[in-house]
C-alpha cells in the first residue's frame, strides 16, 4: 500500500515539475477537436509527425541531455524500428502489437550491442563511432534488396486488434498514447536513483565509480532504454508514412534529432517536444515566409534554416524551454513581490 | 586478366585513397588541435569543386579553372573560420555538431540557387583525356594517373611542411598539447585560422580533382566527409602521418571490397547468399573496419596526443 501511494506522491510531483511537458502533452489531446472545427485536417498530419519526432528525440534526450552521451547515430534505432514493422509485414504478421514488441526487442539488443561497443570510447570518437553503425546500417539497409533496397517499401498500417488504424483519428490517438505512456516513462526514469546516477555519470564518472557504482552499466543501460524509445517511434513512424526506407535513418537524420533537441532545450522533459513543434513549424512557414519575400526561392528555405541553427547554438542559451523557464521565473518573481500579503 | 583487374582496381583504389587523404588531412588537424568537430568540411570539397567548374566554364580552360580556384578556396576558408567558426571553439561537440550541420544546409542551398540543384558535368582537356599503359596492355586513363600524382605531391607537401618547418613544429605541438604550446608564445589562434585554411583549400583541391571524374553536385561532399571522418578515427586524430595510412587502406578496402566480395562470397556460399551479401558486406566494410580499430585501440592506430 504504502509502495503504490509513494508511486502516486512521485507521479504527482514530478507532474507539477513537468508542467510544461504535460499542458503540451494536453494540448496534442486536444488539437484534433481544434483541427476539425477549423476545417483543418492537414494539420493532424503535422502534429502526428510532431509527435513521432519528439517522441525520438525524448529517447535520445536521455543519452545527450542526462547521460552527457553525444550519439550521433539515433537515427539508426528508429530505422530498425520502423523496419521490424515493415520486414514483420512482408512475413505475412500485421499484428501492430507483434511490431512494436519486435521493434522493442530488436532495439534493445540493437542499442545494447552499440552501446557495449561504442562506450569503450568518449569524446569526439564515441560521436564517430556512433555515426559508423549508423552508417552500417544504413548502407546494410540499402543493399537488401529484399527489403526495397535503396527505394524503400511501402507498407499497410499495422492491426491493433479492435482499433482499426485506418479509421479516422485512431493513428494519432495510438501516437499521442504511446508518447504519454513514454513520457510518463521518462519522468519516472529521471526522478529515479537510476537517473540522478546518470546525471552523476555525466558530470563526474570517476567520482561514481569511486563510491562503488560503475558508470559504464549506468551508461549502457541508459543507452538501451533511449534505443528503444527511439524504436517504438520508429514502429509508428512506419505506419504513419504507410512507407519505409533507409532514407529514416541517414546520418542527417540523426542530425535533426540533435537539432530539435538543442532548439528545445537539452536535459529536460519538455525540451525534445518543444524542439519538435519549433522544427516542424519551420519547415512548414520558413518556405511561406521566403515565397513572400522572394517568391522565385520558396523552396530554398534551408538558406534560412541553416544560419538560424548557427544563431541558436550561438545566442539560444538553453532552448526553447529555458527562454520559457527565464520568463515563467521572473514572472513568478514579478507575481510573488505583488501579492505579498 | 584477373591480374589486370586487380591492378587497374588497385589503382582506382589508390586514387580514391589520396582524394580521401586530401580531405582528411585538414580536418584531422582541426579536430586534432582545436577539438573542434567540423562536419561542413564536405561543403569547402563542393565550393572548390563549384569555383573550378565554374571557371572552367567561363573560360574554357580546364588548368586556369584550378590555378584560380585554389586560392578562392583558400580564401573562403579563412573567411568562414573568421565569420562564424572562432565563435564556436568554446563550445562543447554537440553544438559544434549543430552549428556547422547548419552551415552544411546553409552552402548547399547557397549553390542550390547560384548553380540550380542539376549536376555540372565538365569535361577534360583533350591533354589528359587519353590512356597510359602502365603495363603492356594495360591502359589505364591519364587523368585518374594525374591525380594519384598530384595527391601524392600533395600529402609529400603536407608532410614535409609538418615535419621539417618552425610552422610545422607548432602544428605537431599544437595536436599534442594546445594549452602548452599556446604558454610557449605560439599564437594558437592565428596558427588555427591558416590551417583552417589551408584545410579548406585542399578540400577543395580534392573536389576539383574529382569534378570531371564525379557529378558536381550540391551535397556532393557529404559522403567524403563521412568516408574522411572514418579515416580520421582509423588513423587517430591529430595525426597527419595515420591519416595518410587510413586513407590508403579505406579507399583499397572500399574500392576493392565493392568489386571483389560478391566473387569471393560466392567462394564459400552458395550464389543466392553469396549475391545477396557481397553488395550489403562491401558497402558496410570501411565502417565494420573503423568500428574494429576502436574497438581495440580507442584512440585510433596513430594517437598524435602523447
Amino acid at each position: 500500500m504504502g509502495g503504490l501511494s509513494s508511486v502516486i506522491k512521485l507521479a504527482c510531483d514530478g507532474m507539477r515539475d513537468n508542467r510544461l511537458l504535460w499542458a503540451l502533452i494536453a494540448g496534442f489531446a486536444l488539437f484534433p477537436i481544434y483541427t476539425h472545427f477549423a476545417d483543418l485536417p492537414f494539420w493532424n498530419d503535422v502534429a502526428m509527425r510532431i509527435m513521432l519526432l519528439g517522441m525520438a528525440a525524448m529517447g535520445l534526450n536521455l543519452v545527450l541531455g542526462y547521460g552527457g552521451m553525444v550519439s550521433f547515430g539515433h537515427a539508426a534505432f528508429v530505422g530498425i524500428g520502423a523496419y521490424c514493422v515493415a520486414i514483420s509485414q512482408v512475413y505475412g504478421i500485421s499484428n501492430g502489437w507483434l511490431h512494436l514488441a519486435f521493434a522493442i526487442v530488436a532495439c534493445g539488443v540493437a542499442g545494447l550491442v552499440i552501446g557495449y561497443l561504442a562506450l569503450r570510447t568518449s569524446g569526439i570518437y564515441f560521436i564517430m563511432i556512433t555515426l559508423a553503425f549508423a552508417q552500417m546500417l544504413f548502407f546494410l539497409f540499402v543493399s537488401l534488396e529484399a527489403y526495397g533496397g535503396d527505394d524503400g517499401m511501402s507498407i499497410d498500417r499495422a492491426e491493433f486488434g479492435i482499433i482499426d488504424l485506418y479509421a479516422p483519428l485512431r493513428l494519432y490517438f495510438l501516437i499521442w498514447a504511446c508518447l504519454a505512456i513514454v513520457a510518463m516513462v521518462l519522468m519516472f526514469i529521471v526522478r529515479s536513483r537510476f537517473g540522478v546516477t546518470l546525471r552523476a555519470v555525466k558530470s563526474n564518472a570517476s567520482r561514481v565509480e569511486a563510491m562503488g557504482l560503475s558508470p559504464l552499466r549506468f551508461k549502457i543501460t541508459g543507452y538501451v532504454i533511449s534505443a528503444v524509445i527511439c524504436g517504438i517511434a520508429g514502429g509508428l513512424f512506419a505506419s504513419w508514412q504507410e512507407y519505409v526506407s533507409p532514407d529514416i535513418m541517414h546520418w542527417t537524420r540523426s542530425g535533426e534529432l540533435m537539432i530539435i533537441i538543442i532548439l528545445g532545450g537539452l536535459g529536460t522533459l519538455a525540451g525534445p517536444l518543444l524542439g519538435a513543434i519549433a522544427f516542424l513549424l519551420l519547415e512548414e512557414f520558413l518556405p511561406v515566409l521566403l515565397g513572400s519575400l522572394a517568391p522565385a526561392y520558396a523552396e530554398n528555405w534551408m538558406i534560412l534554416f541553416g544560419p538560424l541553427l548557427i544563431m541558436v547554438v550561438l545566442f539560444g542559451r538553453g532552448g526553447l524551454s529555458g527562454m520559457i523557464g527565464r520568463w515563467y521565473a521572473a514572472r513568478n518573481a514579478a507575481g510573488k513581490g505583488a501579492d505579498r500579503r | 586478366m584477373t591480374s589486370t583487374i586487380i591492378l587497374e582496381q588497385t589503382f582506382n583504389g589508390l586514387q580514391a585513397g589520396v582524394t580521401l587523404f586530401l580531405v582528411a588531412a585538414g580536418l584531422t588537424l582541426i579536430l586534432g588541435i582545436m577539438d573542434f568537430v567540423f562536419l561542413a568540411h564536405g561543403a569547402q570539397v563542393m565550393i572548390g569543386a563549384y569555383f573550378a567548374a565554374a571557371i572552367t566554364a567561363a573560360s574554357g580552360n580546364f588548368y586556369l579553372g584550378i590555378l584560380l580556384a585554389i586560392p578562392l578556396t583558400f580564401a573562403s576558408g579563412y573567411v568562414l573560420e573568421f565569420l562564424v567558426i572562432r565563435h564556436l571553439y568554446r563550445r562543447d561537440h554537440m553544438e559544434q555538431v549543430l552549428a556547422t550541420f547548419g552551415l552544411i544546409l546553409f552552402f548547399n542551398e547557397l549553390i542550390r540557387i547560384g548553380f540550380g540543384p542539376a549536376a555540372l558535368y565538365s569535361d577534360l582537356p583533350p591533354s589528359l583525356s587519353g590512356f597510359v599503359e602502365i603495363l603492356p596492355d594495360t591502359p589505364y586513363p591519364a587523368y585518374r594517373l594525374g591525380v594519384i600524382g598530384v595527391g601524392l605531391a600533395c600529402a609529400l607537401a603536407i608532410h614535409l611542411f609538418v615535419s621539417r618547418t618552425r610552422i610545422g613544429a607548432m602544428v605537431r605541438a599544437g595536436a599534442n598539447n594546445p594549452e602548452m604550446t599556446a604558454a610557449l608564445g605560439v599564437n594558437i589562434r592565428i596558427l588555427f585560422r591558416l590551417i583552417f585554411a589551408a584545410g579548406a583549400c585542399f578540400a577543395g583541391v580534392a573536389g576539383m580533382l574529382l569534378g570531371p571524374l564525379t557529378a558536381v553536385q550540391p551535397g556532393m561532399g557529404e559522403p567524403l566527409l563521412i568516408l574522411s571522418l572514418v579515416v580520421i578515427i582509423i588513423g587517430g586524430i591529430g595525426s597527419v602521418r595515420g591519416a595518410f595510412i587510413a586513407a590508403i587502406i579505406v579507399g583499397l578496402a572500399d574500392t576493392l571490397g565493392r568489386v571483389f566480395l560478391p566473387g569471393l562470397l560466392r567462394l564459400v556460399f552458395d550464389q543466392a547468399t553469396a549475391d545477396g551479401a557481397g553488395p550489403a558486406l562491401a558497402s558496410m566494410l570501411v565502417y565494420i573496419l573503423m568500428a574494429v580499430v576502436l574497438i581495440f585501440r580507442p584512440t585510433g592506430l596513430f594517437p598524435a596526443k602523447g
